[in-house]
């Protein structure tokens, strides 16, 4: 570990250096290795984290990702023509129209909060 | 017999690499003996980080388990003190910014009054000890180079090592928090003229 201080910089022998480099050992305390070991096996024994079961997840999940994209689908097909509406004329925009387009957007934005919330347990109870 | 009688480093070197075997082969009480061996080392380096003698203990123990969980993954490049150094610095580090212990601005560190007198002791170990507790005031880019070069025995390389950075980042930052910490302690800047570096650590060349 200790190579010639050729390295050990400029102000080798400052009252700083002094203070920092010679304090006094902390021992451990005499429980500390027992401690340890026994942390170690409890790991040692415990059982290995039950695995994301992804064949079981994997129906949801593309029932999950057909509803987003039939929502998505949904959106833009009924959201161009509204749109066209509006540049023509604004006031003509019936609420019957605009509706289903809102209840998409919430879907939409439902679903993204899940998937979000999966993504960010998932991270977490990974660590 | 010509064989070279082994240094401590090299037969600890050669302890942890059968020990890891091992603990690898599925005996757990081997990890007994590393533990053994770097339990002093790694509470007092993480008594640098905190300045808490039962959070060192707690974050020493999180890096032996932390090790023990990654023992698989140390590659045997370098020695394997370098490697739990290294992962013992990333738990403390991280530990220490989940739940800070010390949370004290640099120039809000205490410094006394007046320069000790020469039969104040109580004065300055007191002294001594706001200087120490100074350096966890550091931001945290130079506080970790401070900690670890005085806990490698004054060593840039082994600083550098364990925080996978280069030397000479190593040395600039050394010299930043030197600066910092001269422009709150102003009267140590002076030299320690009254024993040289070699008088104070007989075991260590200067």
């Amino acid at each position: 570990m200790n190579q010639p201080k050729s390295n050990a910089i400029e102000t080798t022998n400052t009252e700083i250096d002094h203070i920092l480099a010679t304090e006094e050992p902390l021992l451990p305390t005499s429980g500390f290795l027992a401690s340890v070991m026994e942390r170690v096996r409890e790991e040692a024994t415990a059982p290995s984290p039950i695995p994301f079961p992804w064949k079981r997840a994997l129906p949801g999940v593309v029932v999950v990702a057909g509803i987003l994209g039939a929502g998505v689908f949904e959106i833009v097909r009924r959201g161009l023509p509204a749109v066209g509406e509006i540049t023509l004329s604004v006031p003509q925009i019936s609420l019957a129209a605009v509706r289903p387009l809102e209840q998409a957007g919430w879907v939409a934005l439902a679903l993204g909060a899940s998937l979000v919330s999966w993504m960010l347990s998932k991270r977490l109870a990974g660590r | 017999m010509t064989s070279t009688p082994q240094t401590a480093s090299q037969r600890a070197a050669s302890e942890d690499l059968a020990d890891v075997d091992r603990v690898l082969a599925g005996e757990i009480a081997a990890f007994e003996g590393i533990v053994r061996r770097w339990q002093g080392p790694l509470v007092n380096m993480a008594w640098h980080y905190c300045r808490n003698r039962g959070r060192a203990e707690e974050l020493a123990q999180e890096a032996f388990v932390r090790a023990w969980r990654g023992l698989a993954n140390w590659r045997r490049e370098g020695s394997f003190s370098t490697w739990l150094f290294a992962l013992a610095a990333n738990v403390f580090r991280s530990e220490l910014k989940r739940f800070p212990t010390v949370d004290l601005r640099l120039d809000e560190a205490p410094e006394p009054a007046g320069p000790p007198t020469q039969y104040d002791a109580l004065q300055q170990r007191s002294q001594h000890e706001a200087l120490r507790r100074a350096v966890l005031a550091l931001p945290a880019s130079y506080r970790e180079p401070v900690i670890l070069f005085y806990f490698h025995e004054m060593d840039v390389s082994a600083a550098a090592r364990t925080l996978g950075l280069p030397e000479g980042t190593v040395k600039a930052r050394l010299s930043r928090a030197r600066a910092l910490l001269r422009s709150r302690f102003p009267h140590l800047e002076n030299e320690h003229a009254a024993m040289t570096f070699a008088e104070m650590n007989p075991g260590k060349e200067a």
